[in-house]
């Protein structure tokens, strides 16, 4: 241990180092760090002791610097007992850096409670929102957007070669889909023109483009059943294209990839966690629309006469698949939970009404066109 | 003072090394708990992460027995990202308009943000660059950077555009002007920094990378072709290795000969790494990940036993059902994914390389920094800007 505390010195004027000796004194009415050249003993500087402050970071070391002093000023103390004697002789010394702290950590709370209301704002609002800002799209751009969709899943399913759907366009059984579509669509004001496709692919699914267009997938169609499990299905895709559910996801998931970058910090979104981080929220909404789309289902079966139960059997039928395909099957976009299945069967079939959506020889030619 | 003097003519050199005194162990520790504080932040504590970072990294450097200091603040950072938010909501909306359109219109579209993004890229990497440098101290002298940020995104956009019309062999060219623009724009205290390197200095070890890597397609190509795609189970390895090998011997030749042509009046920095020390980095780097994996797996998997009973976690159908206890598991393992990999990329990656860099380096002709004297009062730059929102990787 060395008699006298020493440091060492850098005034913030030119970058030179120097080993000092430290004396406090108190002849100037206040307090001052009187620092002096170890080696000459001459005195390079006096701090005022109100006006030193000691810098946060990391190590040991009692690094100081000076209020009224060049920016760079330091002093600096490998830990030992001087700097414990220092820091005990200025008490004041580390309320800097505390304050500091204590602004830090306030901003941050701020910050936190700010971004929490906007979560909330986000988990609560957004679904109200993209459902305004939806009715705000003209339908003709939501109708192209489905068409380059279109464009997009043809090309995929057909594999290299041209798209081709089961039946021709006036077959008995597309002619049958399109007048129940056409009854469905009947009286909901929407502006779009539904259009069913039956695509011939091992996949057990369904599914609703922007504007208009509806897939059901022939692996689908072998496990249907029955013509009210085919109805509920369509009736169901029907319900998103008239909710415009594909706008509206897409309305959802930029205000998602939004937040996520925010949270994130990663604006660009391009990274895989800012993917996958928005998927696992956007697949929260979904949920929601799919229950807006069985509602519309069951509406349409009461006013058609098909139960749309059968909906929630032919769902159940395919939860107990164990293929390799069920990652990529109905149930990923179209989960059954408990609580789906019950809103589904608490659905009321008016009683007066019997008419099944299709006739016994539709539903073979349905059946049967791929 | 461990400086090694040597006698040369009448003029004494003296060579000081850099000390990094800082330990992976201490980083990672100090990792942990930001990143469990980011937790109930909702992401906002990275600002702190970051300024802890760069205080870990500048304090255990020191040069000549003097360790830098960084005095940048979490709430610069904080009020940076705001201001780099009010340029990304309007990208935005052009992101939202392309994606409900069809055809060319989106093709162009997507390529103009595309480019608009690279752009912003480079000016935000240079405003980065400035604001550490702007709150880096060593003996109580600032350094700085100036230089205008457009001027350099511009020059990088122009130059990036030459590299890929040639196939990537202008980079030599673009790379030696980037780092002079970088470096004659860069002071400390009142002192301009220079650099020396041309083309030239990487263009070895460059275009010999550029030949394996090409002569290896080729090869590969050819031999696929020639045997009907028989010889070619070899090549995935053939290529990883190659690939690998090429890109660790070039990364570790240009941080080597390009830092070796920065001075500073009349001091000089001198950088040596060893490509095999950045592999075995990234070696440890990959082992380490793989541990963590599987840790983090064998937790997931023991939670799953536990509470699992009823729920079915191999679908997303499944996930669903299983209500909260599902979303928090699959938030879970996102988020224990997301900080294995960041973890330990900052951990053996980032730090690894800049222990390397500070334990390679060596200055000649300090003694003349002596003199230095502290510039003028810098333009007070608010946070990093885009740098806090771009994801641009730097320490």
């Amino acid at each position: 241990m060395e008699m006298e505390p020493t440091g060492r010195y850098y005034d913030g004027l030119v970058a030179a180092r120097r080993y000092v000796t430290l004396a406090l004194t108190r002849d100037a009415g206040s307090a001052e760090l009187i620092i002096a050249d170890r080696d000459t003993r001459e005195e390079l500087d006096r701090w005022p002791v109100d006006s030193v402050f000691e810098l946060a970071g990391l190590g040991d070391d009692l690094r100081l610097g000076a209020a009224d002093r060049p920016y760079g000023a330091r002093l600096t103390l490998p830990t030992g007992e001087w700097s414990t004697a220092l820091r005990e002789a200025i008490p004041g010394l580390g309320r800097r850096s505390r304050l500091e702290r204590g602004q830090q950590r306030r901003v941050l709370a701020g910050a936190v409670a700010a971004l929490v209301s906007v979560i909330a704002a986000y988990v609560f609002g957004v679904p109200v929102l993209a459902d305004s800002a939806t009715n705000l799209v003209p339908p003709a751009w939501e109708i192209r957007l489905g068409e380059g969709a279109r464009l997009q899943i043809e090309a995929m399913l057909g594999n290299g070669r041209r798209f081709e759907a089961c039946g021709s366009e006036f077959s008995q059984a597309n002619r049958a889909i399109d007048r129940f579509a056409a009854e469905v669509m009947a009286g909901t004001a929407s502006p779009f023109t539904p259009r069913v496709t039956i695509v011939r692919s091992p996949l057990t699914n369904a599914f609703a483009l922007p504007g208009g267009q509806v897939y059901y997938f022939s692996g689908l169609l072998e496990r249907t059943e029955t013509a009210d499990e085919f109805a509920g299905v369509l009736a169901h895709e029907l319900g998103h294209v008239v909710h415009r559910h594909g706008m509206e996801m897409l309305i959802e998931s930029s205000a998602t990839g939004l937040l996520v970058g925010f949270v994130l910090g990663d604006m660009t979104n391009l990274s895989v966690a800012a993917a996958a981080g928005a998927t696992l929220i956007d697949s929260r909404f979904s949920r929601e629309a799919e229950h807006e789309a069985d509602a519309f289902a069951g509406a349409a079966g009461n006013r058609l006469g098909f139960s749309p139960q059968a909906l929630a059997d032919l769902l159940g039928l395919v939860a107990e698949d164990t293929t390799m395909t069920r990652s990529l099957a109905l149930l990923s976009t179209h989960p059954l939970t408990d609580e789906r299945r019950a809103a589904l069967e608490a659905l009321e079939v008016a009683p007066a009404i019997t008419r099944p959506a299709f006739s016994d020889i539709e539903w073979q030619s349905i059946k049967s066109m791929c | 003072m461990s400086s090694i003097a040597t006698l040369l003519g009448n003029v004494r050199i003296t060579r000081v090394p850099v000390k990094f005194t800082g330990t992976r162990a201490e980083l990672f520790w100090r990792l942990v708990r930001g990143y469990l504080l980011m937790i109930p932040t909702l992401g906002l504590y990275r600002f702190w992460v970051t300024t802890m970072k760069r205080q870990f990294y500048w304090h255990n450097t020191s040069i000549d027995g003097d360790a830098l200091e960084y005095s940048g603040t979490p709430l610069q950072l904080l009020i940076g990202f705001l201001f780099a938010l009010a340029i990304f909501l309007p990208l935005y909306f052009v992101f939202f308009y392309l994606s409900t359109q069809v055809g060319p219109v989106v093709l162009v579209g997507y390529a103009v943000v595309a480019a608009l993004f690279w752009f912003l890229f480079g000016y935000a990497s240079y405003r980065g660059r400035d604001f550490r440098l702007s709150r880096t101290l060593w003996r109580g002298i600032r350094f700085d950077q100036q230089g205008n940020a457009w001027a350099y995104a511009t020059r990088q956009f122009l130059w990036s555009m030459l590299v890929l019309a040639t196939l990537g062999l202008a980079y030599p060219f673009m790379s030696a002007d980037l780092w002079r623009y970088r470096y004659t724009n860069t002071w400390y205290g009142d002192r301009q920094f220079g650099f020396t390197g041309t083309w030239r200095t990487i263009a070895g070890p460059f275009y010999r990378a550029y030949a394996t890597f090409a002569v290896l397609v080729g090869a590969l190509l050819g031999v696929g072709l020639l045997t009907g795609g028989a010889a070619m189970a070899a090549a995935p390895f053939l290529a990883v290795v190659l690939g690998f090998g090429g890109f660790f011997y070039y990364r570790a030749r240009e941080s080597s000969r390009m830092f070796s042509e920065v001075q500073l009046g009349t001091a000089r920095l001198r950088v040596e790494i060893k490509a095999r020390a950045l592999a075995a980095q990234f070696a440890a780097y990959s082992g380490m990940l793989t541990v963590a994996f599987i840790i983090i797996g064998l937790v997931g998997y023991l939670v799953t036993l536990l509470v699992q009973g009823q729920f079915d976690f191999t679908s997303l159908a499944g996930i669903a059902r299983a209500g909260w206890i599902g979303v928090g598991l699959a938030l879970g393992g996102y988020l224990a994914s997301l900080a294995a990999l960041s973890l330990m990329a900052e951990v053996y990656l980032d730090c690894g390389y800049w222990m390397l860099v500070a334990r390679g380096a060596t200055i000649v002709g300090i003694e003349s920094l002596s003199t230095v004297r502290a510039g003028s009062e810098d333009k007070s730059l608010a946070g990093e800007g885009l740098a806090d929102a771009l994801n641009v990787g730097s320490f």
